[in-house]
């Protein structure tokens, strides 16, 4: 018995000694960024646009840009997820809006801003507060532009999807380091900030988008949400048909938008999505005796797009 | 559309991705199946009595029939966007037995 004690003692007081070096400057590393601006800051990627200005121009009009405002309509979700949801639930922990933490913020933030998880609560906090001066029709045009401002400085920038997500297999591939951009290539990259360049084995497959774009409820919540079903519909209702593309083959390469992903907004990306055929014919039909001229209008229509239409 | 089921219970639709969980049903269109719609429009036409039998005057033999597909990201006409639009022509033969 005593040697059994002895060793767990030995064994606890080795614990921290045997913590590996990577690990323990990752903690030191780790500082969490406490405002809106700092988050800012630690995923700037204003630095890729002088190298990949069209590609960056185009990533400007995409949704991504603006991920947590979006039309509006983002932030107005945010707030009713707030004050609808987390405050009217009994267990959430959140009476008022600065009540809010990190984790209640990410039934929305684990796909609009992914890299809340390197913050504060603060930031938060920051944000629900920017998102209800945005909305509140009291606010003077100035307070809601200056909160537009600050919603629109944090998003799904270049580094969140050419570094933080862009390994999904971490035991695999990696962790993605501070100091990289993932592409489609190997080698060095001419930015101060990030001089190594890595080939993602995920950057040209669906799974990059379906990380975000919803399987369903996302159970690893303590209070699950569902924003998206696209990837789900994707897996079963298209691959599992014997649909063959990839996300990035319709929404970037063939709707030659590149990095200004759209759906639905993008007339053309419409269009294209569902074949329309309509015939139609015209004739009397005989209700007993009472003759009742009419049109029959048929409509055919195909959805050739990866997943159902509409999401939501 | 997928109709969202309320936290993931019941038989409510669910409002917002914080009370979204599961589908009840989803009405939308499924990949690379075909979707039929149909619809049966009347002709412009007084029925009338004469002689004791009945008698249609069609009011007018030609139609046109504005056909859209819109994308309604918010439930409403107002802010949907028009995907395709066909219109079509249609002419009842007059004459007839």
């Amino acid at each position: 018995m005593r040697t059994i004690r002895t060793t767990a003692v030995l064994a606890f007081l080795a614990l921290p000694l045997l913590l590996p070096t990577g690990a323990l400057a990752a903690a030191a590393e780790g500082k969490k960024a406490k405002s809106i601006d700092e988050l800012a800051k630690m995923y700037d990627s204003t630095g890729c646009k002088q190298c990949h200005e069209e590609i960056y121009k185009e990533w400007e009009k995409s949704l991504h840009a603006r991920s947590i405002y979006g039309t509006g309509r983002t932030a107005a979700t945010i707030k009713t997820t707030v004050t609808v949801g987390l405050m009217g639930w009994k267990h959430s922990g959140v009476k008022k809006p600065e009540d809010v933490e990190n984790r209640h913020l990410a039934i929305c933030t684990k796909c609009h801003l992914p890299q809340l998880a390197d913050a504060t609560d603060d930031v938060a906090k920051e944000i629900v507060k920017n998102v209800n001066i945005f909305m509140d029709p009291k606010s003077s045009d100035d307070a809601k532009n200056k909160a537009e401002l600050q919603l629109t400085k944090i998003s799904i920038n270049c580094l969140v999807c050419h570094q933080r997500n862009a390994i999904t297999h971490k035991w695999v591939d990696g962790f993605p380091q501070k100091n990289e951009v993932f592409g489609s290539k190997e080698g060095s990259h001419p930015d101060p900030a990030h001089p190594v360049m890595k080939k993602s084995p995920i950057m040209s497959e669906s799974i990059l988008c379906g990380q975000c774009h919803g399987l369903g409820p996302n159970f690893e919540l303590e209070n699950p949400s569902q924003c998206g079903t696209l990837y789900g519909s994707y897996l079963w209702a298209y691959r599992a048909e014997g649909g063959q593309e990839s996300c990035q083959e319709c929404h970037m390469k063939k709707s030659k938008l590149g990095h200004n992903m759209q759906s639905y907004n993008d007339l053309n990306m419409g269009k294209a999505a569902v074949d329309f055929r309509v015939e139609t014919l015209g004739y009397i039909w005989r209700d007993k005796a009472k003759m009742i001229p009419q049109t029959l209008v048929k409509i055919e229509m195909i959805n050739r797009a990866g997943h159902a239409i509409p999401d939501g | 559309m997928p109709i969202p089921q309320q936290l993931g219970r019941g038989d409510k639709m669910g409002r917002g991705p914080y009370e979204k969980s599961g589908i009840i049903r989803d009405n939308g269109l499924p990949p690379n199946r075909p979707v039929l719609e149909q619809f049966e429009i009347p002709f412009p036409a007084e029925f009338v009595k004469k002689d004791g039998k009945d008698v249609t005057n069609i009011l007018d033999y030609d139609m046109t029939v504005d056909i859209e597909l819109i994308y309604e990201p918010f439930g409403d006409k107002d802010t949907g966007i028009t995907w395709h639009k066909v219109t079509k022509k249609i002419t009842l033969e007059k004459g007839g037995v």
